[in-house]
């Protein structure tokens, strides 16, 4: 507001070129020029303390032999990113981050785009399953961890009680490397399917309802609409999700974490053989259990570009995807 | 407006700088301790007693858990600051924190050397270092070690139920998996004991050398007496004899409340977990008795004083007050927290002790035989690191991904790893 008016009022002033500019003018000028990246520089002053100079230091410490508490015991250039590389156990841990992201992001979108047509369509006590999906997020997720790690116990789990019924074997659930993932994964849908899906509720709602309206008097079914209307009238949204699903399923940690019985006795490695053990669990490890702080720092910078590649990736593909309709 | 927009932004800004820096003396001149603590120490009121008859000092108490404690105190150690000015060490870590000793203050400079005799010798030397020169930390309790067991449980596997005989089926370890093998035969659906890993560390915990000789070097692949506990212990995994859980977990406290396994390795601090978990249905079903192969200790802590304390010998008043027999004793009254101290688990009030629980067993008495006859292992600065390993080597037995041999191989190597 200021800055459009300002404009108005300068330029006459302006054009008048032996008169002294008024102060007050002056003032205003400098107002509008700078007020907008004063306003944002709070954001990028405080990004600047406690994000940028913790990567740049993370990136420092990466190249030390850093111990947690004795701190730095003298440079080692790139060795540990060279032990990385050759560490069977961080291949393990991004594998095992891919596969839960994969088996819990795919999912979990799609069902929040599903959930959300169905919320977009007029149903009763509309705002009762609009809050009521979004329950789920506001619940902490130590609470959260607690009761899927009782459902998906080995001997009185709920989960395999009902799998009895219908005569499966119980499943050692954090034994295995695919039924851990599986069972993880849900603990993350659980949470986070409800949100994505008031996002693209609050974005179909935006999609101007005469093209619904021209395209039933085309004959068009229900599920083409959806796919040729609503789908690409909300790709911006579907993007935000995609990175923002991205950059916190690649960071899993607190529902791995809780689901092993062993963190509490901070002998936690992700499983027996690490086998629901993610990258920030890894990190975890090494950096506070073993604190080998510059290794820690490494697998940070790992994962950091991981993120930023598979984000990228996924960018991309989503925009290709939703783009065609 | 815009210009007011600027200064509270401003404002805002010197405040969120401002808010990082807070003072730590205090505004009416008293000397302000803390202490950071995990789970009880039963210090309340001993601390409110000592700002009593101590009118110059005040003390306040940070509680938190215990793997929060362990990682929060390494940050603060690293940063500098922060860190309390007595900070609880347990036995578990602190052979860890000992490798930095650089970052406490060595008590023996307060004259900390002549409290030596109070403890017992063992728990003595764990708080020590440099052959004896560099004093850690001053003990407060020890975890000792018995056996609890289900009595019902034995009966009902045709075993003996009093406690007397029971500790008699079983003074070796090999004896202890022989009732195993008994037990198992006449009760298949119920498991012998919780965890191997338990077991594993109960054995272990009674060599004088386990991963580390004395002289700190790693000797894990070449110690036998290693191989053989693990092998003891992967041997009832692998007769699917132990409930392959993780103890004091929420599976832990369903498996006792349903009953589902009869034994388990138990310090003293645990026969309240063991309580909790079974309830109230279970009173009088679990008793104590001791564990085979004479003695043990898991657990207890130790009271240290990081550098960065800026009143390091009113802390130590404090820390020597609170570790003193008189107040170890009130303590063990209060909330069962096992004195590490000769002269007080010695003490007629302790030794007849009886927990009404546990079948009203004397556990002032068995709990401190067992950490009388106790010839602890030498733990090694990387024990913690090590130790782990051989714990999930047994799980993955328990859990049939593993054989006891490969088990062993890998652990062997992820050992030889964490050691370098």
């Amino acid at each position: 507001m200021t800055v459009t008016r300002t404009k108005a009022e300068a330029a006459p002033v302006a054009s008048v070129p032996s008169s002294p500019e008024p102060k007050r003018l002056r003032l205003n000028r400098w107002d509008a020029k700078y007020t907008p990246y004063l306003v944002i520089a709070p954001f990028f002053v405080v990004f600047g303390i406690f994000g940028l100079y913790p990567l740049v230091h993370t990136a420092w410490v990466s190249l030390h032999d850093w111990q947690l508490i004795d701190g730095n015991q003298g440079f080692v250039g790139l060795a540990n990113y060279a032990e990385l590389f050759g560490d069977a156990n961080f291949w393990n841990a991004l594998f095992n981050t891919l596969s839960l992201f994969v088996l819990s992001t795919v999912p979990q979108l799609l069902a929040a785009l599903g959930l959300a047509a169905l919320l977009d369509r007029g149903l009763r006590g509309r705002a009762f399953w609009r809050a009521g999906v979004l329950l789920p997020n506001v619940i902490s997720v130590a609470a959260v961890a607690l009761v899927f790690a009782q459902f998906f116990g080995r001997d009185f789990g709920i989960v395999n009680f009902l799998l009895g019924l219908v005569g499966i074997d119980p499943i050692d659930w954090r034994a295995e490397t695919w039924a851990s993932h599986l069972a993880v994964s849900t603990m993350v849908m659980w949470r986070w399917t409800g949100y994505n899906a008031l996002l693209y509720l609050a974005a179909m709602q935006s999609v101007p309802k005469d093209m619904y309206e021209s395209a039933t008097l085309d004959g068009a079914s229900r599920w083409r609409m959806f796919w040729s209307i609503t789908v690409p009238s909300i790709r911006p949204t579907i993007l935000f999700t995609v990175v923002t699903s991205t950059i916190g399923g690649l960071q899993l940690f607190a529902e791995p974490a809780l689901f092993d019985p062993g963190f509490a006795a901070n002998n936690s490695t992700g499983g027996s053989d690490r086998q629901f053990q993610t990258l920030v669990l890894y990190m975890y490890e090494k950096g506070f259990r073993l604190f080998d702080a510059g290794y820690a720092a490494t697998i940070a910078w790992m994962l950091f570009l991981v993120v930023l590649l598979v984000a990228i990736i996924n960018f991309s593909l989503t925009r290709r995807i939703a783009g065609k309709g | 407006m815009s210009r007011r927009l600027v200064g509270s932004v401003a404002a805002t800004l010197v405040m969120v700088l401002a808010a990082g820096c807070g003072g730590s003396s205090g505004a009416d001149g008293k000397i302000e301790l803390s202490l950071g603590l995990f789970s009880d120490f039963g210090y309340d009121k001993l601390i409110e007693e000592y700002m009593a008859s101590h009118s110059n000092i005040k003390i306040e108490q940070r509680k938190v858990k215990m793997e929060q404690h362990n990682t929060q105190l390494a940050t603060q150690l690293a940063g500098g600051r922060g860190a309390a000015d007595i900070v609880a060490l347990e036995e578990g870590v602190v052979s860890q924190f000992r490798a930095s000793k650089d970052k406490f203050v060595n008590l023996a400079e307060h004259g900390a050397k002549d409290l030596k005799s109070q403890w017992v010798d063992w728990k003595w030397n764990q708080g020590t270092t440099d052959g004896g020169e560099f004093v850690l930390g001053l003990g407060t309790d020890m975890g000792s070690l018995g056996i609890c067991y289900r009595r019902d449980l034995f009966e009902a596997a045709g075993l003996a139920t009093d406690r007397e005989a029971v500790a008699k089926l079983w003074p070796t370890w090999e004896d202890y998996a022989k009732v195993a093998d008994q037990f198992t035969a006449k009760t298949p659906n119920v498991k012998f004991v919780d965890t191997g890993r338990n077991v594993y560390k109960a054995i272990l915990d009674q060599t004088e050398e386990g991963y580390f000789a004395k002289d700190d070097s790693y000797i894990a692949e070449k110690n036998a007496k290693v191989k053989a506990a693990f092998d003891m212990a992967a041997a009832l995994g692998t007769k699917k004899q132990t409930g392959a859980l993780e103890p004091f977990s929420q599976d832990w406290n369903v498996a006792l409340k349903q009953g589902s396994f009869a034994t388990t390795t138990c310090p003293a601090w645990s026969l309240a977990l063991i309580k909790a978990g079974a309830g109230d249905a279970a009173a009088g079903k679990w008793d104590v008795t001791t564990a085979p192969g004479g003695g043990g200790n898991w657990g207890g802590s130790f009271l240290a004083i990081p550098k960065q304390s800026k009143h390091p010998k009113e802390a130590y008043e404090l820390a020597k007050w609170l570790t003193a027999p008189e107040q170890q004793k009130r303590i063990f009254k209060e909330t069962g927290n096992l004195p590490s101290q000769p002269k007080v688990y010695g003490d007629a009030e302790v030794q007849t002790f009886v927990n009404d629980y546990f079948n009203k067993a004397p556990v002032g008495k068995i709990f401190a035989s067992s950490a009388e006859s106790l010839k602890p292992t030498y733990r090694g600065t990387k024990d913690s690191k090590v130790g782990p390993v051989f714990g999930t080597a047994l799980t993955r037995v328990e859990q049939g991904k593993q054989s006891a041999a490969d088990a062993w191989t890998q652990a062997l190597k992820e050992a030889t790893d964490a050691a370098k």
